[in-house]
């Protein structure tokens, strides 16, 4: 096989690549050729000892990232058409809305189940608050000589802090679920993304 | 060999190639031929890998009428084959382990 030959078989096969990295591996391989017939090789032993057009095929796609495959092949070869740029610019109304409905939607899914947090901890402490304020009137009530309401505010009182107790714990578990939950989410979207890469 | 393991040898020894004078693809490719056989195609990949982590550089040269390019080590690639040399002693007590571990069955 002659070195154009060669080149040219070569050219053809890597023409799914970008032009400018196929242009580099071509002139690559043609200075080795060149390199072996000044060594004294002839033409057609120059290019054999370069090996085959398939093993120089296999050993680039192997080093070749495959999101720039992806972005050659997805890339338009031509430029857009001007009533697709047309389509895309008088459809913005319509698919520029539709994402950021989408990304709201998803967004305040995550600050309900937030709030609903932020309430169980209002609660927790307005549980607090009835206990001090209760602790404190059944003082008042007890020193001023009205026993019988003393007794009924401490009662409630002491109510209020064993409820409190009983919402502290929800209050963490819920908490710490939901710490759980979004760190799975995460850690769900980010494989999602990491194994589209690597299944190809 | 394990393709981890020979990448990361060939890396090494294509700096070594180039580590006491400019040299080109060729050449590069004759000087290791007598200790590890190494194909056009790998060359590549591992020139391109070496320039990007900027171990070497390239330059464009005038050879004989035709465009030929030259590969140049950095200070980082000299760097490369002198934490080589330390990770080699390293693998080497390990083997060395590993052969130990063999002998007591």
């Amino acid at each position: 096989m002659s070195k154009e030959e060669f080149l040219n078989e070569l050219k053809s096969a890597l023409s799914g690549l970008p032009q400018d990295d196929a242009d580099e591996r071509l002139l690559f391989y043609s200075e080795m050729i060149d390199d072996r017939m000044e060594e004294g090789a002839n033409e057609s032993e120059a290019v054999s000892g370069i090996g085959t057009v398939d093993e120089i095929v296999r050993q680039t796609l192997e080093d070749i990232p495959i999101t720039k495959i992806v972005k050659e092949k997805i890339t338009p070869k031509r430029r857009l058409r001007a009533w697709e740029v047309v389509l895309i610019v008088l459809g913005f109304p319509v698919w520029f809305p539709l994402i950021v409905a989408a990304g709201a939607v998803v967004l305040s899914l995550y600050i309900v189940f937030w709030s609903l947090i932020v309430s169980l901890w209002a609660i927790e402490v307005s549980l607090w608050v009835c206990l001090l304020g209760m602790a404190a009137a059944a003082a008042v009530y007890l020193f001023q000589g009205y026993a019988l309401q003393g007794i009924a505010m401490l009662g409630a009182a002491l109510f209020c802090g064993g409820l409190s107790i009983f919402m502290f714990f929800v209050c963490t578990a819920a908490s710490k679920g939901m710490i759980k939950l979004t760190k799975k989410a995460a850690i769900g979207i980010k494989s999602r993304l990491i194994g589209k890469e690597n299944a190809k | 060999m394990d393709i981890q393991l020979k990448r990361g040898l060939l890396d090494v020894c294509v700096l070594a190639a180039i580590k006491n004078e400019d040299s080109y693809g060729y050449k590069i490719i004759k000087d290791m031929k007598p200790y590890i056989e190494l194909s056009e195609s790998t060359l590549y990949t591992i020139l391109k890998r070496l320039e990007s982590a900027g171990m070497m550089t390239v330059r464009t040269a005038e050879h004989d009428g035709r465009l030929r390019k030259y590969y140049r080590i950095t200070e980082t690639g000299r760097k490369r084959i002198e934490e080589f040399k330390l990770e080699w002693k390293e693998v080497i007590s390990v083997y060395q382990f590993v052969i130990k571990e063999d002998n007591h069955e």
